[in-house]
């Protein structure tokens, strides 16, 4: 489907100039519109990160704030044992993908409805046991992480980066994954399993591999989170609510993709914002009353509309004159 | 094992069933995770709660009228919205239910205050074999198995009920028998609502609760159903007295935290090795 | 069809556009008001008590810019309160503490209510070296992070459960043994913690101890292993809606003792008009009770005064957090009239050095930022009233057994 406007250097493009947009930011932008922008690119690792496993493989997964807790949980705890920031937050990365592939071969065997249950369950059984592991934890009185010096806009800024640098990996690796054997398994694996599985796609190989790099994506981004706020407690990082609105969030622009979990995130996060500072009260069903229309004029997301139609009715004034053109070709 | 702890058990694990009948039914049925379905229970405690405070009516009196409410607000909502979308993937049909789980949480805020409410109706308790039991509690949990047994006799016995098991085994081949499935699909999510307005007016005397709990019972619902199989009436029941019995033994034994760890793991344990659950049968997926 | 689309297209780009003007048009902040940043929850599963907090600032503000505002030097500033809703998600509530602070150039902060979200927003007002008024967090885990700007008006834990422990074994020497349940959240689980630890410096030993997690829909279980392990005294600490479902099941499965303890139960008028004739007999250890009669001269001149402008105002009783968070803003106010500036420095010196009295007792921030301890009222529900057990001056009857 790269129906997308101009193709996919045109995409390229805009990604590449936000980036620089982000890169620029800390000098020219507020402090707020830093901690908005880490935000952006927090729910992009995620949201690229369960592209991998829910639009890729097809596979409705809710884990997302699993590895993510989980992430922040073993950054944390490395970073007070005395590791260093940056290697506490690879360390995270890595416990996560050792955790996915661990868990995956048994999970993935799961399908539709019963791996969504599945991988939900996992978010909780992660809650409750960072609550009842409470020497090792901290349980619900939660963890304290140093807090990094510098001041402010140092931190704003290296947090900033940080979280750019995961959600950059996460949108290259797609591209290569888009590109590559894998991601061809896996749009194999999500049109037919059986068939791709006969026609010699090591399936169980394919789907742990999306897994566990759904896995290392969140785990990063949810380490970075932990050194960011310097506190994490079990109902935080192992949010249902996260788990949720990520996946929401890649519908939105369109799932299996480089592109449109990056445009869901974006179009997502400045309806938040705009909901959430007019309607106080409501925003909660304000936001349900957008996802419900969401789901139906937008079904394949954002970016399956056919954008140079309407793009052309606003240039050209309606379809009547292109049609000519094309008649008069 | 202790007589109080199976008892508890036992007890709990009705009030469990009846939570879950409704949802079950709906995603057998169906095949959709109703997300509406914690908010439904608390939305037909709080209509049993205001009966009580203007009428005086007893939960278990206006039960029957809010129940009939529910179904109507299930069979508007599946009727106008969620049938356009109901073949579509997993992820579609239970964002929009989220969806609509938020309109629905963000209006009971507004109408009735994050307040936690409770309907105080202490009915004292018995003592059964040397173990104490609360008589609301009993009351409620005869009741939900007696609403539970008279929904599987309707599926059973009925015109109704006999489409509704046809279009969970077959959708193509009961709408070529003449079934109309639009018109079953409203239905039977008219009925998973009406069980929880049921389940909501009968927790209402058990438990306070407020919108912040619809959450809180949406996850028992989805434990049961699996542990029991899904869009199975009889899987509810068994579902929801395992998990009763499940958290009141590893509450006792072992802790509170750990109780409800345990009701996670035995789903998930259940979901890995026996995916259609205590009772369910394979091929209705 | 297409029509919609292209509304929702021109909506979308209308959010991008006001995303993008929210940084770039953030207001200049007036030399001559001082601004307060509120980042409170007004909706989601702490409506209730982020509500609270918002009266009790409002009652302070009209009653300080009624006099014209806060004397600075030779001028008096009008104060401005920026409130903000961060809907009970620890996330937006750093993210809002820190657009207070860099958008909309607040010169002070409120802290959110509980002990974990105002870890989370000190965490941000730390980093801006921006002072911060705790009004409802008393573990001291929030406090020994040593962050220089913190300021807690609630005494430490362990003070609450000190006195109580006294006070039961002199009222009732023969109660020897205390079942501890506590919810696994930061307030409660101190709560839980401090009782576990002193007890036995008092006499008492502890017969059962554990948490349960939050959302637990039934406590039936604990309930019944508490029942078998039959304690003179059931200490249970929890939020509202936990307490709640805690004494309705207790009365269930027929479970007594001699003392029933609820932190902080009947602090809370929600937790008295739920449970209606159950709450009578239990108590719990406050951190203000309106019985109190402390003469200040703050905006609010007395403990009564305030009572009774509260509830000509709200039509009910003030509980502790509206003293407390009303408190903090007339510490906060103290201090930055000592210092005749409003810098943020300087009002921190002066925040260090505050030692007053108010209409909610005395303020007196220690090298933590907490509030020094002071004798914390013990109450009691008798007969459907919230009575005050403790201390002795201001007694208004004697603990009943349960």
């Amino acid at each position: 489907m790269s129906a997308f406007i101009g193709g996919k250097n045109l995409g390229l493009t805009i990604v590449l100039g936000v980036v620089a947009v982000l890169i620029a930011l800390p000098f020219i932008g507020d402090n707020y519109l830093v901690r908005l922008a880490t935000f952006l690119c927090l729910f992009s690792a995620l949201a690229l990160g369960w592209n991998f496993i829910g639009g890729y493989a097809g596979y409705p997964s809710f884990a997302t704030a699993a590895f993510y807790g989980l992430g922040a949980y073993v950054g944390a705890l490395l970073q007070n044992a005395g590791t260093p920031m940056p290697l506490a937050w690879l360390g995270a990365g890595l416990g996560c993908a050792i955790f996915a592939a661990a868990l995956g071969p048994t999970l993935l065997r799961l399908k539709g409805h019963y791996f969504a249950v599945g991988s939900i369950a996992i978010v909780e059984i992660m809650r409750l046991l960072a609550s009842i592991f409470a020497d090792f934890t901290g349980g619900g009185m939660g963890l304290n992480v140093p807090i990094l010096r510098g001041g402010p806009d140092f931190a704003g800024m290296v947090f900033l980066y940080a979280m750019l640098a995961v959600a950059a990996a996460a949108f290259l690796t797609t591209l290569a994954v888009d590109r590559g054997r894998l991601g061809f398994g896996l749009r194999c694996i999500q049109q037919n399993e059986d068939a791709a599985n006969m026609l010699g796609v090591d399936v169980n190989a394919y789907k742990t591999a999306a897994f566990v790099l759904s896995a290392i994506f969140c785990g990063l981004a949810g380490a970075i989170y932990a050194s960011w706020v310097a506190y994490i407690d079990p109902t935080d990082v192992f949010s249902i609510l996260l788990t949720l609105k990520v996946p929401v969030m890649v519908l939105l622009g369109g799932a299996g993709g480089a592109y449109g979990p990056l445009v869901g995130v974006v179009a997502f996060m400045a309806m938040e914002e705009l909901i959430w500072s007019n309607f106080l009260e409501l925003h909660h069903g304000v936001l349900g009353v957008i996802i419900v229309i969401l789901v139906f004029f937008l079904p394949g997301g954002l970016l399956k509309l056919r954008w140079p139609q309407i793009l052309g009715r606003f240039r050209a004034g309606g379809d009547a004159k292109s049609e000519a053109k094309a008649a008069a070709e | 094992m202790d007589v109080q702890t199976l008892l508890n058990g036992l007890v709990l694990g009705g009030l469990y069933a009846c939570i879950a009948v409704g949802f079950s039914l709906v995603w057998g049925v169906l095949n959709i995770i109703n997300m509406l379905h914690g908010s439904f229970i608390i939305l037909g405690a709080y209509l049993a709660f205001f009966a009580h405070a203007a009428f005086g009516a007893h939960p278990f009196l206006s039960l029957p009228f809010i129940a009939a409410a529910l179904f109507g607000l299930g069979y508007v909502i599946q009727r106008g919205v969620i049938n356009r979308v109901v073949s579509s993937p997993v992820l579609i049909t239970l964002v929009l239910t989220f969806g609509l789980d938020m309109i629905l949480y963000n209006a009971m805020v507004l109408g009735f205050s994050a307040t936690p409410r409770r309907l105080a109706l202490d009915m004292g308790r018995i003592d059964i074999l040397g173990a104490t039991l609360p008589l609301d509690r009993i009351a409620a949990m005869a009741l939900a198995v007696a609403l539970t047994a008279m929904l599987f006799q309707v599926l059973r016995g009925s015109r109704i009920g006999r489409a509704i098991v046809a279009v969970r085994m077959d959708r193509d081949a009961a709408a070529l028998m003449g079934v109309r499935v639009p018109q079953i699909y409203a239905i039977t999510f008219g009925i998973g609502a009406c069980m929880a307005g049921a389940a909501g007016s009968l927790m209402s005397v058990v438990f306070p609760f407020s919108p912040a709990m619809t959450g809180l019972f949406l996850g028992k619902a989805f434990i049961v159903c699996v542990i029991g199989g899904l869009g199975s009436v009889p899987g509810a029941l068994v579902g929801g007295l395992a998990l009763g019995l499940i958290e009141s033994m590893a509450g006792a034994l072992i802790g509170p935290q750990e109780a409800v760890l345990a009701g996670f793991v035995v789903m998930l344990a259940l979901l890995i090795f026996k995916p259609t659950g205590l009772l369910g049968k394979a091929g209705y997926e | 069809m297409q029509l919609r689309l292209r509304k929702h297209w021109s909506r979308l780009a209308c959010a991008a556009a006001v995303v993008g003007a929210m940084g770039a048009g953030a207001p200049q902040a007036l030399a001559d008001v001082i601004k307060i940043g509120a980042p409170l929850a007004l909706t989601g599963g702490l409506a209730d008590e982020g509500k609270k907090q918002k009266i009790a600032y409002d009652m302070w503000l009209e009653r300080v810019n009624a006099a014209g505002g806060i004397k600075v030097g030779d001028t008096m500033m009008p104060v401005e309160l920026v409130v903000y809703d961060y809907q009970t998600d620890g996330k937006r509530a750093g993210q809002l503490t820190e657009k207070l602070i860099t958008s909309d150039k607040v010169n002070f902060i409120t802290a959110p209510f509980g002990s974990g979200h105002t870890k989370i927003a000190a965490g941000v007002a730390e980093r801006y070296g921006v002072p911060i008024m705790a009004s409802v967090a008393s573990s001291e885990s929030v406090y020994d992070q040593g962050f220089q700007n913190l300021f807690g008006t609630l005494a430490p834990n362990t003070g609450l459960t000190d006195n109580m422990l006294k006070l039961f074994k002199a009222k009732m020497p023969d109660t020897k043994t205390v079942a501890v349940l506590g919810r696994e959240d930061v307030f409660p689980n101190a709560m839980a913690k401090a009782l576990v630890e002193g007890a036995p410096n008092f006499g008492y030993s502890v017969v059962y101890d554990q948490r349960y997690s939050v959302g637990t829909l039934d406590h039936s279980a604990t309930l019944s292993a508490i029942k078998a392990a039959n304690a003179d005294w059931i200490y249970v600490t929890g939020y509202t809606q936990d307490l709640i479902l805690l004494r309705k099941q207790m009365a269930d499965l027929g479970l007594t003792a001699k003392i029933v303890t609820m932190i902080t139960g009947p602090a809370y008028k929600e937790f008295v008009d739920a449970l209606g004739p159950l709450a009578d007999g239990v108590n719990s250890a406050s951190w203000w009770h309106h019985a109190t009669t402390y003469q200040s001269s703050d905006v609010f001149g007395s403990t009564k005064a305030f009572y009774d402008a509260f509830v000509a105002r709200e039509g009910s009783d003030p509980d502790y957090v509206h003293a407390s968070s009303a408190a903090a803003l007339v510490a906060l106010q103290a201090a930055i009239e000592n210092a005749g500036s409003i810098d943020p420095d300087k009002v921190r010196a002066a925040l260090r050095d505050v030692s007053i009295t108010t209409f909610y007792g005395p303020i007196d921030f220690g090298a933590n930022g907490m509030n020094g301890g002071r004798d914390l009222p013990i109450i009691q529900v008798q007969d459907g009233t919230v009575v005050v057990l403790f201390p002795e001056a201001i007694k208004q009857a004697e603990l009943k057994a349960f």
